[in-house]
């Protein structure tokens, strides 16, 4: 095979810029590299270089990459595969999940550009194309259920022409569920809101789904912290005083059942609050946010 | 010491000039060329001068490839260019210490692995490297039809490549034949490697496997002399006897 000797090393010179193999040059993993351990001398330019047959096949192992911690590959789902995504996501998972389950399993599929092109194409219809054909995201399905449980609490502002609108109850979910509603994504019964009492809003999630909630408006409650420390103070003497009232009446009783009754009376102020402003909106505000 | 017209050493090449082996495609000589397969076991430098490390100033350096031993076991499965790497190496990594036998070889597996175009799965024996590649790729076809031979550098690969470009080039009979649809997409998706069947039937073939191709395409069965003459016979006959009505009727 010497008559291809000449052309070989042409072909080598030719392709001897790396930009021309790039395909094959990603990165080595698994594959052990070595070095020599004693220096090639140089050769003249056109002549093979002078192997020493003793000193020039001692190598050194530069790097095994095979005990390395396995990277992760980039993989786009085809469907809504638990706890990774829903469809057109692109995700990174452990090669060993994407080669033994996604792939096979037809979950995900490679992120070629014409993959990639295809799957953006198909978020952009779902997010612009017409209202029949587009279909719930797998976070949107998500959040329509969590939507479905929720109950709202308002609070009246201090003013005395006091209306709801729709910017004061996005604020309200924002501030007490974390939730971003945009204006134009809630709605409200078509009637001004002005009075006490029970209502719903509705919520579309995408511009698809629509949730009805229903939240309770309840007067204006100060929550301030002087006068929060004045409600605290006031609570700690009325529960003084029941006390004492209790020791009076029931002087006869043994000591063990003043003592159950004692600890009943510590224990019940806070629950016996917050259970009796849950149901009775009159009664005087205290902790409220706490049971958010 | 007896003196030949050429010597000894390019003989073997020499052969490729003459015989049924000139008559051989060109496309396929074209192939036989060997190049250097991408460097897999060892760093290249990529650079033919370099400014010294320790002084600063220009030099030129060179790349010596580490030899690779492939050994036949390769060649069944796919080993991404991995092969095994013999040498020695020093006792307790210490250059003043003993040298020791050492041959690095790759980690191996069974995968199976699907292609589209032949709709089949494969049990292949192939290395990480082979599945990074295959994941580089796109997909185990894309894997097979984007390397060149010499990186591809197994027989198993060369024959699916063959057969794989063999499909893309019959895609009217072979290529899903009982569905149209998938055909269409499959072959949207691969009809940049297509080539033409001619082509396709040779790639991947070995000297010998070649060599025999080329003898039954050539190969005529031999025909009976009696055939032959009789043939020439009745032509003759044929003749006289066309020329004679028509110089009887002149006269």
């Amino acid at each position: 095979m010497n008559m291809w000797s000449f052309s070989r090393r042409v072909l080598q010179h030719l392709l001897s810029q790396p930009a021309v193999r790039s395909f094959s040059l990603t990165p080595v993993q698994n594959t052990v590299v070595v070095e020599r351990w004693w220096h090639v001398p140089l050769s003249k330019v056109g002549s093979p270089p002078r192997l020493n047959p003793r000193r020039h096949r001692i190598y050194k192992m530069v790097s095994d990459t095979k005990h390395d911690p396995s990277g992760k590959m980039e993989l786009i789902l085809t469907q809504t595969v638990p706890k990774l995504g829903g469809r057109g996501e692109t995700v990174l998972v452990k090669k060993s999940i994407g080669r033994n389950k996604l792939l096979p399993q037809g979950l995900a599929v490679y992120p070629s550009p014409e993959n990639k092109k295809i799957f953006a194409e198909e978020l952009r219809l779902l997010r612009e194309g017409k209202p029949e054909e587009r279909i719930q995201t797998r976070t949107g399905l998500q959040t329509v259920e969590f939507l479905k449980t929720l109950k709202l609490t308002i609070n009246k502002a201090a003013s005395d022409e006091f209306q709801l609108t729709k910017e004061f109850v996005c604020r309200q979910f924002a501030k007490q569920r974390r939730i971003v509603v945009p204006p134009h994504a809630l709605t409200l019964p078509f009637e001004p809101i002005t009075e006490l009492g029970d209502y719903w809003c509705e919520v579309t999630v995408n511009g698809l789904d629509t949730v009805r909630i229903p939240f309770s408006l309840v007067p204006y409650e100060d929550k301030s912290a002087s006068y929060q420390r004045q409600l605290k103070a006031k609570r700690m003497q009325e529960e003084a005083a029941d006390i004492s009232e209790d020791a009076g009446k029931e002087d006869s009783v043994s000591d063990a059942a003043v003592e159950a009754e004692a600890c009943k009376d510590s224990v019940s102020p806070a629950s016996a609050g917050s259970s009796s402003e849950s149901t009775d909106t009159t009664a005087p505000p205290s902790q409220k946010p706490e049971n958010n | 010491m007896p003196f030949h017209k050429y010597p000894p050493k390019i003989w073997e090449a020499l052969k490729l000039k003459q015989g049924i082996y000139a008559r051989l495609p060109k496309h396929y000589l074209k192939s036989l060329e060997p190049k250097e397969p991408t460097p897999v076991h060892w760093k290249p430098l990529g650079v033919t001068y370099r400014a010294n490390p320790k002084t600063g100033l220009k030099e030129r350096v060179q790349d010596v490839p580490i030899p690779i031993y492939y050994p036949p076991e390769s060649q069944d499965g796919l080993w991404g260019g991995e092969g095994w790497v013999s040498g020695y190496r020093y006792a307790n990594n210490d250059k003043m210490s003993n040298r020791l036998k050492k041959t690095w070889k790759p980690q191996l597996f069974k995968r199976e692995l699907y292609s589209e175009i032949l709709d089949h799965k494969f049990t292949i024996t192939v290395t990480p490297r082979t599945l990074n590649l295959i994941d580089a790729a796109f997909g185990f076809d894309f894997y097979i039809l984007k390397t060149p031979k010499e990186d591809l550098n197994s027989k198993l690969g060369l024959d699916l490549k063959r057969a794989m470009l063999l499909r893309l080039a019959r895609r009217n009979t072979e290529l899903y034949p009982g569905d149209p649809v998938k055909r269409e997409k499959v072959y949207d998706k691969y009809k940049q490697f297509e080539i033409p069947e001619e082509e396709a039937e040779w790639v991947g073939l070995s000297l010998e496997e070649a060599v025999e191709k080329q003898r039954q395409l050539e190969h005529k069965e031999p025909e009976p002399l009696l055939k032959v003459y009789v043939d020439r016979l009745v032509e003759e006959l044929q003749m006289k006897k066309m020329l004679e009505p028509h110089v009887t009727e002149k006269k």
